[in-house]
Formats: structure tokens, sequence, C-alpha cells
């Protein structure tokens, strides 16, 4: 299904603070998550030990899912974090962080790890 | 509130407080009765005096006391609380400006933010417990919090 | 006991106390959670407190003459450097910055060119000031919102700026409206009134009701027949009578409102309206604030201007300033430079894919006090001491105001300040003459 995903600062998901006082664990606990409307997690049959696979131009993460009613919509909102900035896209020589167009369904992989995308960053191309 | 809107908000003082509104803080602190309002026992509030009953219960009468409750994991220290409260505006000029007000705090202080956190140091000064009148029904510490942090309750 | 100056987030709060003996702070009074996190950055759990070498795929500790060599040996081997950061610094480490990025022939730029600084440029153009603090507390009297977050962003800010009583307007919150677009209902929504107007926007309609505006604001009566992008008629004549009536009216901008088009320009129109509205004003004005996330998010550019002439970004050739088109984002995506020197930011936790990975196939030195995602990825690690607790020196306020800030204890391990750390590096790639 289609959405539009919003990335945005959380107080409580805090990229800077998990990073200088958490661990490994504690980073993926708090920043590989998603927020979306009650509405739309029974759309999309979610149950809840189900992940959601998020992905847009051949790249796609794994996140878990929590709801939220102040989210609009058709909308998913994700704290700024390595895992959004992994859908998000460069424009024209300019940053797009909010209002990306995404493709959404539920899945039973795991959660998408920090190392995993370390991995990939350092790949020679 | 909910207790006041069975009164009869006549104001007509028959119960020795000033309005219905200071009779109903009351009645929820469990310092008076709902007998202690003497139109409630006429005929025509029949329906008000059975629905104030109902509502009490068996808490009609039992002293109860106000607690500003500060929710430890909500709470991001905006300082909100600090300068909006009408005891610290009044006796602590720095916060008028939205500054933090001085340290070891003042006497009537009320809010204090340390630690990142809000702490309510002592209650004993807060409006609803000492002023009378429409100031008894001050709730901006609760209102303007936008994390919804600070809660108001008697226990 | 004594105040100081806290350097958790560009409002530069110096209104806080601290308890200190000068070996430890043990105390934090009055600062909010990303100011005692600031605090607390002294004994974090990751800290890095030793210079660090890649060897093998892992990070090494090494020593400092080892480190400084290995980073000099990778500049010298490169022609087109890449400098990026100087946010998290003083303005005098910025200089030093600027200086050395002269030296190796490199191009230099701050967080502020994906940030701020986009706007700063095209106000002037349009004839749009900002305000200071000080003055929307003594005489403002309506705030808007667009794209901005405080609450969860900048917490002090919604207290220092609509519930403070200034010398004229003592009543405070009672005489400030507040508005707020925003497509999601965030945390800032809670603290209106009853005076106050929110408005729940469309995701992406931001454009339409901004040409509806401009449309309404020529026309005599102001009287809109319908609704545009989820703000029906009645609130729509409330914020054109609010822009309109408002004596000192300060709008404050997000990141909401700096994402890129490909037909329009979302910046450029905002600015036009409110050029319009001032013109139209007898008596009122708008201005600008603008919000940053690193405490000396503003001082790059005026080091900038007051050393060069320039605003922004600086590229240089055989120790001469040249002019460029390019921008930082255009210089990652075109793979145009071959090595990059990251001073007190996280490019790769917060880049998208497609740029930070381009921004790791090359080599990368790493300056900063705590493990990120980009040492993850460099070759050579030098920490420094915390700004504003361990160090001092001048920072610029959000509203451009400088702010000096002080220093309470001592660093660890005897670290170099960033100001020091970037000198010896000016030094370093001085003396050993050319190969």
């Amino acid at each position: 299904m289609e959405f539009l995903l919003n990335s945005m600062r959380k107080i409580d998901n805090d990229q800077v603070k998990e990073h200088a006082f958490g661990t490994e664990q504690s980073l993926e606990e708090n920043l590989a998550v998603c927020f979306i409307n009650p509405k739309d997690f029974e759309k999309l049959n979610l149950v809840t030990n189900l992940h959601l696979k998020i992905s847009n131009n051949k790249k796609h993460v794994i996140v878990k899912v929590e709801k939220d009613d102040n989210v609009h919509d058709g909308t998913i909102v994700m704290p700024v974090s390595i895992w959004s900035n992994r859908l998000s896209e460069v424009q024209n020589n300019e940053l797009l962080y909010k209002n990306i167009v995404v493709n959404v369904e539920a899945t039973r992989d795991p959660i998408t790890k920090f190392k995993e995308i370390i991995q990939e960053l350092r790949v020679k191309k | 509130m909910e207790l006041y809107k069975f009164l009869p908000k006549t104001n007509c003082k028959k119960c020795g407080k000033p309005t219905c509104m200071a009779f109903s803080l009351d009645l929820l602190q469990g310092k008076v009765k709902v007998d202690d309002c003497p139109p409630l026992l006429e005929p025509k509030y029949k329906k008000q005096y059975d629905t104030l009953k109902e509502i009490l219960g068996s808490e009609e009468g039992k002293k109860k006391e106000l607690k500003i409750n500060i929710d430890d994991d909500l709470c991001d220290g905006c300082g909100i609380c600090v300068t909006v409260c009408p005891v610290n505006a009044r006796y602590c000029p720095s916060s008028l400006s939205g500054k933090a007000p001085e340290y070891p705090p003042e006497e009537h202080q009320l809010f204090q933010v340390i630690g990142g956190k809000c702490e309510l140091l002592k209650i004993e000064h807060c409006r609803r417990l000492e002023a009378g009148g429409r100031e008894r029904e001050c709730r901006v510490c609760e209102t303007y919090c936008p994390r919804e942090a600070v809660k108001i309750e008697y226990v | 006991m004594k105040r100081v100056t806290c350097s958790g987030c560009s409002l530069l709060c110096d209104d806080i106390i601290v308890k200190s003996d000068g070996l430890f702070v043990s105390e934090v009074i009055g600062a909010c959670l990303k100011g005692k996190e600031r605090f607390d950055q002294v004994n974090a759990k990751n800290r890095i407190t030793h210079p660090m070498i890649r060897k093998d795929g892992e990070l090494k500790e090494v020593s400092w003459d080892v480190a400084a060599k290995k980073a000099v040996e990778i500049i010298k081997k490169s022609s087109n450097p890449l400098l990026y950061g100087f946010s998290n610094v003083t303005s005098e480490a910025q200089e030093a910055g600027i200086k050395l990025a002269q030296k190796i022939d490199g191009f230099i730029d701050s967080n502020a060119s994906i940030c701020q600084g986009k706007f700063l440029n095209k106000a002037k153009n349009h004839g749009i000031n900002l305000t200071t603090i000080t003055e929307i507390i003594n005489k403002g009297d309506l705030i808007i919102l667009w794209g901005a977050n405080p609450a969860e962003t900048i917490p002090r800010l919604l207290n220092k700026v609509l519930f403070s009583r200034g010398k004229f307007r003592m009543t405070g919150r009672e005489i400030k409206t507040l508005v707020i677009i925003d497509p999601i209902k965030t945390a800032s929504f809670r603290v209106m009134g009853v005076r106050d107007l929110p408005l729940i926007v469309e995701p992406n309609k931001d454009i339409d009701l901004i040409r509806m505006l401009k449309e309404e604001c020529c026309s005599a009566d102001s009287n809109p027949f319908e609704g545009v992008a989820g703000v029906d008629k009645g609130d729509l004549k409330r914020l054109l009578l609010h822009l309109t009536g408002a004596e000192n009216g300060v709008i404050i901008l997000g990141q909401g409102v700096i994402q890129p088009h490909p037909d329009y320009d979302l910046v450029e129109e905002l600015l036009e309206l409110l050029q319009m509205i001032n013109e139209r004003q007898e008596k009122g004005r708008i201005s600008l604030l603008l919000m940053g996330g690193h405490f000396n998010m503003a001082g790059f550019d005026h080091v900038a201007l007051s050393s060069f002439g320039v605003f922004g970004k600086l590229e240089f050739k055989c120790n001469q300033l040249v002019k460029t088109e390019d921008t930082l984002v255009s210089k990652i995506q075109k793979e145009d430079f071959d090595c990059s020197i990251i001073v007190g930011t996280d490019p790769i936790s917060h880049f998208p894919f497609s740029l930070s990975s381009k921004l790791a196939q090359k080599p990368l030195i790493l300056i900063d006090n705590h493990s990120t995602a980009t040492s993850y990825i460099a070759e050579v690690v030098l920490p420094t001491s915390i700004t504003g607790i361990e160090s001092g020196g001048l920072a610029y306020r959000l509203d451009q105001v400088p702010i000096e800030l002080n220093k309470i204890i001592n660093p660890p391990n005897n670290l170099p300040s960033d100001e020091e750390l970037l000198n010896q590096l000016y030094e370093l790639s001085n003396s050993e003459g050319s190969e």
C-alpha cells in the first residue's frame, strides 16, 4: 500500500542521546520504530508481533510499529535516524525528508540491524 | 467541575460559603457534606441530591489532600509551569521574563526545574489552598504543560 | 554555585545555575532535558578520550603524534578536500577551520547550508528582518509556527517567547496570539488557548495556502469565499486578520518549509507573501526567527562574512578564494572530493543514504567527542573537549546575538579544544613543506 513518510525529531527517540549514552540494542529499540494511525494499523492486518517493511526505489528497511492517534490517515511518522534516512532522497541537489512516497507491507522478518546498514555503506562501488 | 453542575448555583450563602463553586471545592476535599447545603434538601432538588450522593459514595466527608503530580517520564524541563504559576510570578521577578528563578529557592516558590525535570518544592502556597473566590480554581500548570505531565488530584 | 550559559541547543540560555567544585559538575538547575544531557556528556558511556586510527577494519587507540601524522598524511595525498560541520564549535574554531581550508585548498561549509542558511540570504533580498527574543518578550503580539515544532526540539523556546511577561506585554500569554500551521498534530499544539488558531493543513499543500493568502491580501475586503488545503474559510479569514493587524508579529520557520519541490520554491513564495503584508501595513511588521539544532549554527555565516565578505560556503584554490556554483550536496553527489574532514556533526546518520554512501567511499577524518555512526566509518578520530563546559569561546544564538561561553571544569586527559586542534593541523600541514 502506498503511504507518505514523514521524518521528524522526537525528544523521546533522540539519536544523539542513544549514540552517546546507550548501546547498540537501545539504539535499535528506540529508533527503528514508526508510528501509524490505528485505522491504518487494521487495514494492513497488523498484529503486535509483526513488523513493517517500508520500501522506496529498490531500498527498504524493516521496523517496529506503534499506534498513535495524532498521525494523519495515510501517513507514517518516523523519528530522524539512520533508518529513516535509508528512505530519504536527494532531489535537485536539495535534501527531502518529508512527504516521501513509500510502499508498505507487513512482514515477519526481523528488524534491520544497525551494523547491516553500516556494512552496506562501506561496500566499494 | 462535575460536582458544581448539580448544585443550585444561586450563591445564596446559606451554607456559610461565599459561592456555590467554593462549596463544591470543599465538598470534593471532604470538608463539608451534601447535607450542609440547605436548598438541596428541598423536594425540587431531590434528583441532584441523589446524584451527588451517588457520585461521592463512601468518599463523602473523608478528608482529601491536594496533590500535584509531575510525571517524571513525560516532563522535558521546558519550564512553562515555572513561568506561568501566579505565585512564582508574584514572588520571583526573574521568572516573569521566562528566566529560571534563583537558587536556593525563595520561600513562596512552588516549581523549579532541577536536573532537567520540573519539581514541586512545596505546595503550601498554591492558589488552590490559600486564595479565595475564583482564584481557587487555578489550573494553569496543568492546562499549559505541552507534554501533559502535570496532574492535579485530590487523594 | 555559579551562573553559566548552556550549550545544549541554539537558544543559549544564560540563566542556568550549576554546582561545581572545579572538578565535577554535580547539579544543574534551570536547564531543560536537552541541556542536562549536554552536561551529562562529560561522563558519557561512549565518550572518546584517546585518538584512534583504523587498522584492519577496527579502531585502535594510538598516541597523539601517530594520529596527527596519519591525518596530515591523508590531507597531503589529496588535492580536493572537503570540510563540513562547524556548528557545534565556537566562532574562534570556525575561523581556524577557514584558515585550514585556505591552506589545504579545500571546500568548507557548515550545517547551516542545509538548514537555516537557506532563509537568511533570501530574507535580506525581500527586506524582511530578523528579530531578537528580547523584542518578542517586550513587544510581540503574534507568533506563527510554520512547519516548526519547538516543543520537541528547543523545549524552552515557547516558555521564553509566549508565556513571558515583558515591558509592554505585562499580561503575557493573554495578549499574545499563537497560530500553528502543521500537517501533524504535534506536541506544540497543546499550549493552545481559546483565542489561538490551530490550522492542520493537508500534507504537501502549503503552497496552495500561500497562494490563496497572496490573492486575498491584494483585495480590498479580504473575504475569501472558500477554504483551501484543509483549512475552512472562517479560519482563513481569521488568519488574514491576524497577519494584517499585528503590530509586531514574528514567524518561526522550521524544517517543514524548506523541503524541495520540482515545480515551485516554497521559501521564495512565503517570503514574497511576507513582503507584501509588510508593505501594506502602516504601523506593524512581521519579522523572522529561525530555529537551529546545534548551538552555533548562526555563527559560521558571520565569520565567513567578516573574514572574506562571502555568505556561507567557501572554496579555495592555490590559497585564494574562488567563485563557485557548487554547493555541499552537489559536490558530494558528483563525488568531486577526495577526502573529508568532519567537525562536530554526524553526517552518516543525518544524510540520505545515497549521499552518505558516497561520503563513506573516501577517507574521512572525524573531530568529535563521543561515538556516532560516522565514527564507524572514519579512518582517524581526534577527540576534543566539550565546549561550554570544558572550554569557552564565542557563539551566536538563533537570533544572531553573540554570547560568551565559559569554562567550568578541566577536560579529561588534557584534551585540546576544537580551536587548538584545528590550529595544530594547520601548523603540521604547513611545516612539512611541499612534496
